[in-house]
């Protein structure tokens, strides 16, 4: 009987200790994708705009400088004392801050600096404001900024909602690509290829009318860069300018291929702010006439595009 | 005891030697019309009830001590790794981040903390990956191990590109916070969900009355008293010495069962209740003020080109500070603990300052001053976010240690309360045995004498 029951408790304490160890006996490894980074709100397959594109007038256009005076100018500011001046922090040598003193530099910078003291003075008093580019026509209305100079192209749609002034820069749409690839411009690129560039832009259309390689869209153009970089897209494409800041972050990559799109800058205005935009032509022309656009321009520009740039002449509507 | 010489009429046949074996049954049926043969009877009953009352008892107390060991052992520490693993991420990131915003030249502090989050993250990893028990939790801490080398590297790129004053650093930075809140954490945080539920499972088990073997050891007292009232009046003697002993001993018996298994599962309940919920809590806010932490330098980071960020950073403050979140969790939780709700209160305090600065911080950025909206979030004078942000982890910090200190003191209470039950439930249920055995066996033997 007691020798009966000494084997149940063995029985049972046997149990325990099987019951204890039947861990992970057999586990298959598991499977797991390799994992590749991806900015959020990447798109493989993006829409492509096919709505005819508005021609309806000259969006080179704007108004000539007359004689507006600068305190004519002044009065459509938001705070007379000071101007607040819509700008990119992101766009490195267009506009962007110096990781290393957080300073905002860069041939917008350069350029809305010297549109800014023509209006008030040397020692102007300028509140600069970040913004991305779908806030820029909204923070003209909303009376965030008096003047936006952030790589926006002058276009008939945005003449609706905004006034510009005469062209300050002629930028176009190429490639940005690694030197090693081979390509060389639009021709040289396949269905195969996969092109980065920011959603919402214009460059998304351009791309997919003009070439059969399969855009890719990213929130932020920025992301393009780390894209190629990590061999995730084959090419870049958006304006030259902001290529060639991309271009110069990387010894490897380079901005090939003639401009296959038309992307006049100008600076935009609230509607309505006719004597500001005037004022500011004035400055443009002084700007350029006495080598302060050139300065810029070769400061910030010339080295990446590899192009003896020349400032547009401006075109008047009266 | 005297020896008195046996009832005549209850002599029993001898039993006839090289009978047929099939007619051991109805001889055995027939035997229980004789005392003996009934005595023999009552004595099997209360074998089979006093041994299983003795091996269910045996086996439920040790299969709570297993249940036990284990909160304390393989699922307590794969739910103290996932949770330590999800802590660690969300700290690398926070850090990551905030020392990105100091221009390639982070503090001494700042990369210590990062390169501990990394260490935790690492051996949290291991340890989980040594304690899991099913395939769904195998591929998560896979998948973890499989990111984090490509988050560190994505990290180290942006810290060089920003060493080098490129700004595409900032890009790499945001695309690991991206890696690191969209893949990773989720992933820590199923793990941990995962580990949660297994120790709640056990939980409940370890708190379950052991009623099969409280049933048995009933119905062999009830037994064992029917017997002795029944053979007190077969034999006209009132105390069968034997019985009586069993009757004791099973009494003991009970008597321990009952007490081990509510005393184990009153301070298992108190583990629950003052150590894993308020661990898990203190937790879940530590984790949430990092991600908050994350975003903020990130909003910083993308340069005003991700709006999503401050958004995200709304989300955590308002789940860690808003009326009746995370911090009024945890103050209704400790609200009898002078030690741990002062932390809270601290803690409070911290994440306050730190959501009005942050304001501040924002505003500042959006008027353009970046350099003083940088120097608020991550500069390290006392006024600056991070030393709220620091101050508010401290205090978390602390108070968790506290918790995880009550929660080990519980679960080894629960652990106490059980020593030697097992062993002595499984000798008095065989010394009971014993006992009702001599009991009877002498009785039998007076009708053989």
């Amino acid at each position: 009987m007691i020798r009966h029951q000494i084997r149940l408790a063995a029985a049972a304490a046997a149990c325990f200790v099987l019951a204890a160890c039947s861990g992970p006996a057999n586990m298959e490894p598991p499977n797991i994708d390799v994992p590749t980074p991806l900015p959020s709100g990447i798109d493989f397959e993006p829409d492509i705009e096919t709505a005819p594109v508005d021609e309806s007038c000259d969006p080179l256009a704007s108004y000539s400088p007359g004689a507006v005076t600068a305190e004519q100018a002044r009065a459509q500011l938001d705070d007379g004392e000071q101007i607040s001046i819509g700008i990119s922090q992101s766009t490195n040598l267009m506009g962007y801050r110096d990781p290393e003193t957080n300073a905002l530099a860069g041939f917008d910078i350069d350029i809305a600096t010297a549109v800014a003291e023509a209006v008030l003075g040397a020692d102007a008093n300028i509140r600069w404001v970040p913004m991305t580019s779908n806030e820029r026509v909204p923070s003209l209305d909303e009376d965030r900024v008096d003047l936006i100079v952030r790589t926006m192209t002058m276009n008939c749609d945005r003449w609706n909602e905004v006034e510009f002034s005469a062209e300050y820069y002629h930028a176009g749409q190429r490639l940005l690509v690694p030197t090693a690839s081979g390509i060389t411009g639009l021709a040289d690129l396949t269905a195969d290829h996969l092109v980065c560039t920011g959603n919402g832009s214009t460059s998304v259309r351009t791309i997919a009318e003009q070439s059969e390689a399969q855009a890719v869209t990213v929130p932020d153009f920025n992301d393009c860069l780390v894209l190629l970089q990590q061999g995730t897209v084959d090419a870049i494409t958006t304006d030259d300018t902001i290529l060639a800041g991309m271009a110069v972050q990387d010894p490897t990559l380079q901005v090939v291929g003639d401009a296959f799109s038309v992307e006049p800058y100008g600076i935009a205005f609230q509607k309505g702010n006719t004597d500001l935009a005037r004022f500011v032509n004035g400055a443009l022309e002084t700007i350029i006439a006495d080598g302060t656009w050139q300065a810029a321009y070769d400061k910030w520009l010339k080295g990446p595009l590899a192009v003896e740039g020349a400032p547009p002449g401006p075109k008047y509507r009266d | 005891m005297s020896v008195q010489s046996p009832p005549a009429q209850a002599q029993a046949p001898a039993p006839a030697a090289g009978a047929a074996p099939g007619r051991r049954f109805d001889r055995a049926l027939a035997s229980l019309r004789y005392t003996p043969g009934q005595l023999r009877g009552i004595l099997a009953v209360l074998a089979a009830l006093i041994l299983g009352a003795g091996v269910t008892g045996m086996t439920a107390i040790l299969a709570k001590s297993a249940v036990i060991e284990e909160t304390t052992g393989q699922s307590g520490r794969l739910s103290v790794a996932a949770l330590q693993l999800y802590q660690a991420l969300s700290q690398a990131d926070a850090t990551a981040t905030s020392s990105y915003l100091t221009a390639g030249t982070p503090s001494d502090e700042m990369n210590d903390t990062y390169r501990e989050a990394l260490r935790d993250a690492t051996v949290a990893i291991a340890t989980a990956s040594g304690e899991v028990k099913t395939p769904a939790d195998t591929e998560l801490i896979a998948e973890l191990n499989a990111r984090l080398p490509v988050y560190t590297g994505l990290v180290e790129s942006a810290r060089t590109f920003n060493r080098l004053g490129e700004p595409v650093g900032a890009t790499y930075q945001e695309q690991a916070s991206t890696l690191m809140r969209e893949e990773m954490l989720p992933s820590a945080h199923d793990l941990q969900d995962n580990a949660l539920e297994q120790l709640n499972e056990s939980r409940s088990d370890a708190e379950a009355f052991p009623w099969a073997a409280a049933v048995l050891a009933v119905a062999a007292l009830a037994t064992l008293v029917w017997a002795q009232l029944w053979l007190s009046r077969k034999t006209n003697r009132v105390f069968n010495l034997g019985l009586v002993g069993a009757t004791l001993l099973l009494v003991g018996f009970a008597g321990w069962l009952a007490f081990a298994s509510l005393a184990s599962a009153g301070h298992t309940d108190r583990s629950h209740e003052e150590g894993a919920v308020p661990l898990e809590l203190l937790a879940e806010a530590e984790i949430t003020a990092q991600q908050a932490r994350a975003e903020e330098s990130l909003v910083l980071i993308a340069r005003g080109e991700d709006s999503d960020a401050a958004e995200r950073f709304e989300t955590h403050m308002t789940a860690l500070a808003d009326p009746g979140q995370l911090l009024d969790r945890l103050d209704d939780a400790f609200a009898d603990d002078p030690e741990l709700s002062a932390r809270v209160d601290a803690a409070r305090e911290a994440a306050d300052t730190w959501r009005s600065g942050h304001d501040e911080v924002i505003k500042l950025a959006q008027e353009g001053r970046y350099t003083d909206a940088v120097a608020m979030a991550v500069g390290d004078s006392d006024t600056s976010l991070w030393a709220s942000f620091r101050t508010l982890n401290e205090e978390l910090t602390a108070a968790t240690e506290v918790s995880a200190d009550r929660f080990a003191e519980a679960t080894a209470d629960a652990q106490r309360s059980l020593s030697g039950a097992a062993a002595g439930l499984a000798v008095l249920s065989l010394a009971a045995l014993i006992s009702a055995a001599v009991g009877i066996q002498l009785r039998v033997a007076e009708y053989y004498a």
